[in-house]
């Protein structure tokens, strides 16, 4: 792969190329498609006559096309010749570097960095689908105005004026700024802003973030974000991680996985224990996978602690405490989980060491979230795995440039603000709360009652149909940023983003696209002028940043332009990192975990909303790969649905394709049925991410969003939400649809023949296989 | 040739190879895909989708059968009747085999689907009438027919979206048939980069977009005739050998620690693509 | 008899058809090997004369990536001006001044393309010049020449031959010497050219046939 680099060009691909930007081949490719094949419509008649004709000359065809050349180019340009660029993934956090092949001016496709100890070159199905968040049909390209309910295009200039304007006599208890999990220069920047207005109302908020494994972490480790080394375990016991699918890092882990499977160091294959009430991604992988009735895996943590010390392994006098009572038969009992199981898990858990215990989002999706998260890790820590497989993670040596990690608890604070009418400017940006709110939070109601709603867009989503003033945002493939990456895999790393091609939606008139760092930085030039005069743009201000600490970020041997070209080139700037070690409290304090809830004979149901790999929270629903891209699972594209227990959906009448009402507290939605074996009988299962009314063509109107009927119960201790709290009952509507899978009709079986084919470990031999 | 050695030796003679007397020289591309690593994750399907330019076909198309993932995952779960599939489900990615005795290729009326040099089924869309018998004898089912025009079907590649089209790869049209190529455009670079430096394409050279893709790597592409390619070493270790309908091994004593085996072995179609066997502990 | 009515019915239907279809094709002109194809008004009439006949400049100056890229591009606006800028003599003149234009305004020229393939051929221009003029040291413009016909001969260049498959197949069937009077094919080099088995002919030249295979020029 020849790796372009960027010499004394501001921005990479600003090449001129005249009124078009491409040589024009595929695009009258597909315009024209293929019109010497009208012949087909003739077809019908038997291949003869068209075989005959299969390799006219009727095909040539002089002076149709426009060949566009460029005006000036360098000399790595050539047509038909790829280059690449690296940037940064911006579909989710994780943080994978990205290789992008640019073509005659346009991005055509993102693969991994190899250079990147994040991804190493890999990227999952999100990642790749980046490609259409850029090119997407529905993005917005001009800022828009609301005058009643339709919106008017107003210029750039139209936009920041009247932003002045409002926030002239505004104090910083008047100002929300409501964002995703940001990083980087873009967080000062964003930072700088709001203290200018003195303003401390930064909400943070992710939809579906670890934010009570964090918590959790905090108190038995020390840090919010140890490493996990599945590689180094020789036993992953896994509480409800998807880390194969969603789960903080999954391209890190998934490589992690393959590792542990091949037992890279000792030719010993690593085996995975999964324990959830619905099956993931990563249960479908997993060697054992127990299904635990919900809310009880700190429950069985403990019991498998008793267990371990009931079976000889030594534990200290608080943790025996801690554990004591819960025994096999009572554990059994509440958990679902027979004896006999937890007694190979323990076999298991001593006989190969180290091991690795996961929470994962499932575990913790309740009001005792922290508590089952505290059970867990203390399990990790009976099993002497901290500093092993849990070990210090590096850190980036500049904290004003750390993650700012969101949860819920932060829009439940902010809701609480709206709904006392407290902002008179709301600003909104990587967030979209009118539609992953609760539905009891009543969010959009509240959110009229903000004075001036600014929300920063890619698509005119939920939220932004919403605004008073909406500002369209360059794609992740056409900013300049920096990111720090909340799990840093082996070393510290800064991530670089660049644009990988000129602006889709060009600045003419005053309108289209802008970057978020650009944007902030206008709205700082408003407030404090003489400090941010000297950085024409962003891209000035992140050069200007990063050059000012060259030696701290590792150029001390070479000049300024030089360590630039080469940082972009890179696309990642790998640090020394500080390593705070990880402490190992036993954290037994206050460990008290509720007996299972009695069924509810109103709402019998758990109602699990499930994160798919590929839609996440929603906000890439409108690229129409992930639509088209199967649920690994259940194969179901375009849809919503709900999964039940084929031993449920007995007992209620239900069989697959049935339309079914789900009804809880807060409201019901009507979704087809699928049965799924891998669910407890009962708790459904509805996935999370579609569902919009808005956000586009590919989105709108496709499935049911379950985030609306969810109740509004919270951790106990870290106020997030408990996503998976909520109770539901399921009645028949009476219609049925036939569900559009992927699977065949005889759903999931080899019918006798050698398709998948599977061993059990002890008859390979894997330390002789390349 | 007399009938009788033409029916007694039928079977070799399906998969002669087209290169005078030394077949696969100097290519044979193939593949192996460790199931015990595969996740099931599906970015091999999308990354395919965004190399190949294929059409995303709307909810109502997928409801008709039409969906055009070149490559797909199969998901399988164990037929036990237990109550919950606690040893998991088994994922398979499935793609065109590249047949050595591709069934596709025999009944194809008009040749637009054969067999290249270099082991890779190819299909020339420009020669395709639309007959769909390969699609109906493939016994993978991993051809695809293009029901639509789907370049001018509204929603498909609107403006913009079109500009993400691979321009070494054909916007098919309606009425032809297509499947998965092995990135032959891929190869075809690497080829011409190859030639150009006076050499033969080296083992990682190339790779798939799935390949490339694949977070656990789970995939490995390359040259089944270069001893240094890490694909014909995980064959040979596997022993398994593409010119066989049944591996020597599997009749043997121990050959069940071996995991590579190739799907529809039996039906005789030689496949390119060998997978290795998904392992589950035993201990728990 | 009814059914043989029914059969007839399809036999007329399909000669129907199939005259339908020839009525319909696009007509190019007849052509022969050497006829000119249609004249293509291009936004400046270009005198490849000029330079290719009087200059004696090389195609591949203007030309550049075409020997190093599977399409020969046409040449950067800046390549044209890099010269022109220079040559004061013709600086008056329309043609010249059309292109100052567009350099001025930083626009691309809205050229025609004459050699058009059909989108589903992968034609590789650069495995051609590496073949023929750098292997086989023949002249460059012959080689160029093999395809597009005699350019230096012409202002805006027309299509001369007939690039259907048939007169490409034509090509590739021949035996081409694999090296120049004197070399020697490395190794198995002759198969990497041909995938076929090369000969050695009655004056002991090893030669090899071009590509046959569908799937290197049918993407």
């Amino acid at each position: 792969m020849n790796s372009g680099s960027i010499k004394q060009l501001k921005k990479p691909l600003a090449i001129r190329l005249g009124e078009q930007t491409v040589l024009a081949k595929s695009l009258v490719m597909a315009e024209h498609p293929f019109d010497r094949r009208d012949f087909l419509k003739v077809l019908g008649w038997g291949g003869a006559a068209v075989a005959l004709s299969g390799c006219g000359n009727g095909s040539v065809e002089d002076g149709k096309e426009t060949v566009v050349s460029y005006v000036e180019t360098n000399d790595y340009m050539i047509p038909s010749i790829s280059v690449y660029f690296n940037s940064t993934c911006t579909q989710c956090d994780a943080g994978c570097s990205i290789t992008g092949r640019i073509r005659e001016g346009r991005v055509l496709k993102l693969e991994g960095n190899p250079d990147s100890t994040i991804n190493r070159g890999k990227t999952c199905g999100l990642g790749q689908a980046g490609v259409q968040h850029h090119y997407n049909p529905d993005r917005v390209r001009e800022p828009l105005l609301r005058t009643g309910d339709s919106g008017e295009a107003i210029t750039w200039e139209k936009a920041y004026a009247l932003i002045a304007e409002k926030m002239k006599d505004v104090s910083g208890e008047e100002i929300a700024f409501l964002s995703g999990g940001v990083s980087g220069h873009l967080k000062v920047l964003l930072g700088n802003y709001l203290d200018s207005f003195r303003s401390k109302n930064h909400f943070v908020y992710e939809a579906i973030a670890p934010a009570v494994m964090r918590a959790a972490n905090k108190k038995s480790y020390g840090v919010e974000m140890p490493r996990f080394n599945i590689s180094k375990a020789k036993v992953v016991l896994s509480f409800g991680a998807d880390f194969l699918g969603a789960w903080v890092s999954p391209v890190h882990f998934s490589q992690q996985y393959a590792q542990f499977r091949k037992g890279d160091e000792d030719g010993q294959r690593g085996v995975l224990v999964q324990i959830e009430s619905k099956m993931t991604l990563t249960g479908a992988n997993a060697d054992r996978w127990l299904v635990v009735r919900p809310g009880t895996e700190g429950i069985l943590a403990l019991g498998i602690i008793n267990a371990l010390g009931a079976a000889g392994l030594r534990l200290s006098g608080d943790v025996a405490g801690a554990v004591k009572g819960y025994d096999k038969a009572r554990v059994s009992k509440d958990t679902g989980v027979s004896a006999e199981q937890i007694d190979k898990i323990v076999a298991l858990l001593k006989a190969r060491t180290p091991s690795l215990v996961l929470a994962g989002s499932a575990a913790e999706g309740y009001a005792h979230g922290s508590q089952n998260a505290a059970a867990i890790n203390l399990l990790n820590q009976v099993l002497g795995n901290v500093g092993k497989t849990v070990e210090a993670a590096e850190v980036v040596p500049f904290p004003q440039m750390a993650p700012t990690t969101g949860n819920t608890a932060a829009l439940k604070k902010l809701n609480d603000g709206l709904a006392a009418g407290k902002y008179k400017v709301l600003f909104s940006y990587a967030a979209n709360p009118v539609f992953t709110a609760p539905g009891a939070m009543k969010f959009k109601d509240n959110l009229a009652k903000a004075g001036f709603k600014v929300v920063f867009a890619h698509y005119l989503d939920e939220t932004a149909l919403q605004a008073d003033l909406v500002l369209p945002l360059d794609s992740a493939l056409e900013d300049w940023g920096t990111q720090v990456p909340e799990y840093l895999a082996t070393c510290a790393q800064i991530n670089i983003q660049q644009p990988l091609m000129e602006k889709l939606h060009a600045n003419t008139d005053g309108k289209g696209t802008r970057g978020m760092g650009d944007i902030l930085l206008t709205l700082l030039k408003q407030r404090r002028a003489e400090e941010y005069k000297g950085f024409a743009d962003y891209y000035a201000y992140l050069r200007g940043a990063l050059l000012k600490n060259k030696v701290a970020l590792g150029g001390h041997k070479v000049d300024d332009d030089t360590f630039w070209n080469e940082t972009l080139s890179k696309g990642i700037i790998k640090l020394e990192g500080h390593v705070s070690a990880l402490s190992s409290r036993s954290g037994t304090a206050g460990l008290s975990l509720p007996s299972p809830a009695a069924i509810d004979a109103q709402y019998p149901l758990q109602l699990i909303p499930s994160v798919n790999a590929s839609l996440r929270d929603g906000r890439h629903t409108n690229q129409p790969w992930l639509q088209e891209s199967p649920d690994p699972l259940t194969t179901i594209v375009w849809d919503s649905w709900v999964e039940i227990h084929p031993r449920k959906a007995a007992e209620l009448g239900i069989e697959e394709g049935d339309i079914v009402e789900v009804t809880g507290k807060n409201g019901s939605v009507k979704v087809q049925a699928y049965l799924f074996p891998g669910i407890h009988p009962d708790a459904i299962s509805i996935p999370l991410g579609r569902g919009h009314e808005a956000l586009g063509r590919y989105a709108k109107g496709y499935g049911v969003n379950p985030f609306q009927i969810l109740d509004a119960v919270f951790d106990k201790e870290t106020g997030e939400l408990a996503l998976h709290e909520t109770r539901v009952k399921v009645s028949k509507t009476g219609s049925r649809v036939i569900v559009v899978k992927d699977e065949g009709p005889v759903g999931g079986r080899q019918m006798g023949k050698k398709i998948a084919a599977r061993l059990p470990s002890d008859k390979v031999k894997l330390s002789e296989e390349i | 040739m007399s009938v009788t050695s033409l029916l007694e030796n039928y079977s070799e003679f399906r998969h002669f190879h087209p290169v005078d007397d030394v077949p696969h020289n100097p290519y044979k591309w193939a593949m192996s895909i460790d199931l015990d690593a595969c996740s099931g994750c599906n970015a091999c399907s999308v990354a395919c989708y965004a190399e190949n330019n294929l059409p995303v076909v709307g909810r109502e198309g997928f409801a008709h059968g039409q969906a055009m993932h070149w490559m797909r995952i199969e998901r399988y779960w164990d037929e036990d009747g237990r109550e919950f599939p606690d040893q998991g489900a088994q994922f398979l990615p499935m793609m065109c085999q590249q047949c050595e005795a591709a069934p596709c290729e025999t009944v194809c009326p008009v040749g637009a689907t054969n067999h290249t040099p270099d082991g890779i089924n190819s299909q020339i869309y420009n020669r395709c009438i639309g007959s769909r018998y390969c699609s109906a004898n493939c016994p993978y089912k991993v051809r695809y027919f293009n029901w639509y025009d789907y370049p001018t079907t509204d929603n498909v590649w609107p403006a913009e979206m079109n500009q993400q089209l691979n321009p070494d790869v054909t916007v098919r049209g309606k009425g032809v048939m297509e499947k998965c190529t092995f990135c032959i455009q891929r190869v075809t670079v690497a080829k011409n980069n190859a030639k150009n430096e006076g050499r033969l394409i080296h083992d990682g050279d190339v790779q798939t977009a799935c390949q490339q893709a694949c977070p656990t790597s789970a995939i490995s592409f390359g040259n089944l005739v270069d001893p240094e390619s890490k694909v014909y070493k995980q064959w040979k270790a596997q022993q398994v050998e593409l010119d066989k309908d049944a591996q020597i091994k599997d009749k043997e004593e121990g050959g069940s620690e071996l995991r590579g085996y190739r799907i529809f072995e039996e039906l005789r179609p030689y496949p390119s693509v060998m997978y290795l066997e998904r392992v589950r502990e035993s201990a728990v | 008899m009814h059914r043989f009515l029914r059969l007839s019915v399809l036999l007329m239907g399909l000669f129907a058809a199939v005259g339908s279809y020839a009525a319909d094709a696009p007509q190019s002109e007849p052509m022969t090997e050497d006829d000119l194809g249609p004249a293509i008004e291009q936004p400046i009439e270009f005198p490849h004369v000029r330079h290719a006949k009087d200059m004696q400049i090389n195609c591949m100056y203007c030309h550049t990536y075409a020997r190093r890229s599977a399409v020969a591009g046409i040449p950067p606006l800046q390549k044209c001006i890099g010269c022109h800028n220079w040559i004061d003599s013709v600086k008056d003149k329309p043609r010249i001044k059309t292109l100052f234009e567009y350099w001025e305004a930083k626009k691309a020229i809205p050229w025609k393309k004459v050699h058009d393939l059909p989108d589903f051929v992968r034609f590789n221009h650069e495995r051609h010049i590496k073949r023929f003029y750098f292997q086989l040291n023949r002249p460059v413009q012959e080689v160029c020449g093999y395809c597009h016909g005699d350019v230096k001969e012409m202002t805006v260049a027309r299509r001369q031959k007939l690039l259907s498959m048939g007169w490409c197949v034509a090509c590739h069937q021949k035996d081409h010497p694999v090296t120049a009077e004197g070399g020697t094919p490395i190794g198995n080099q002759a198969y990497w050219y041909g995938m076929r088995k090369p000969l050695i002919d009655v004056s002991g030249i090893i030669k090899a046939k071009g590509p046959n295979d569908c799937s290197v020029c049918h993407k």
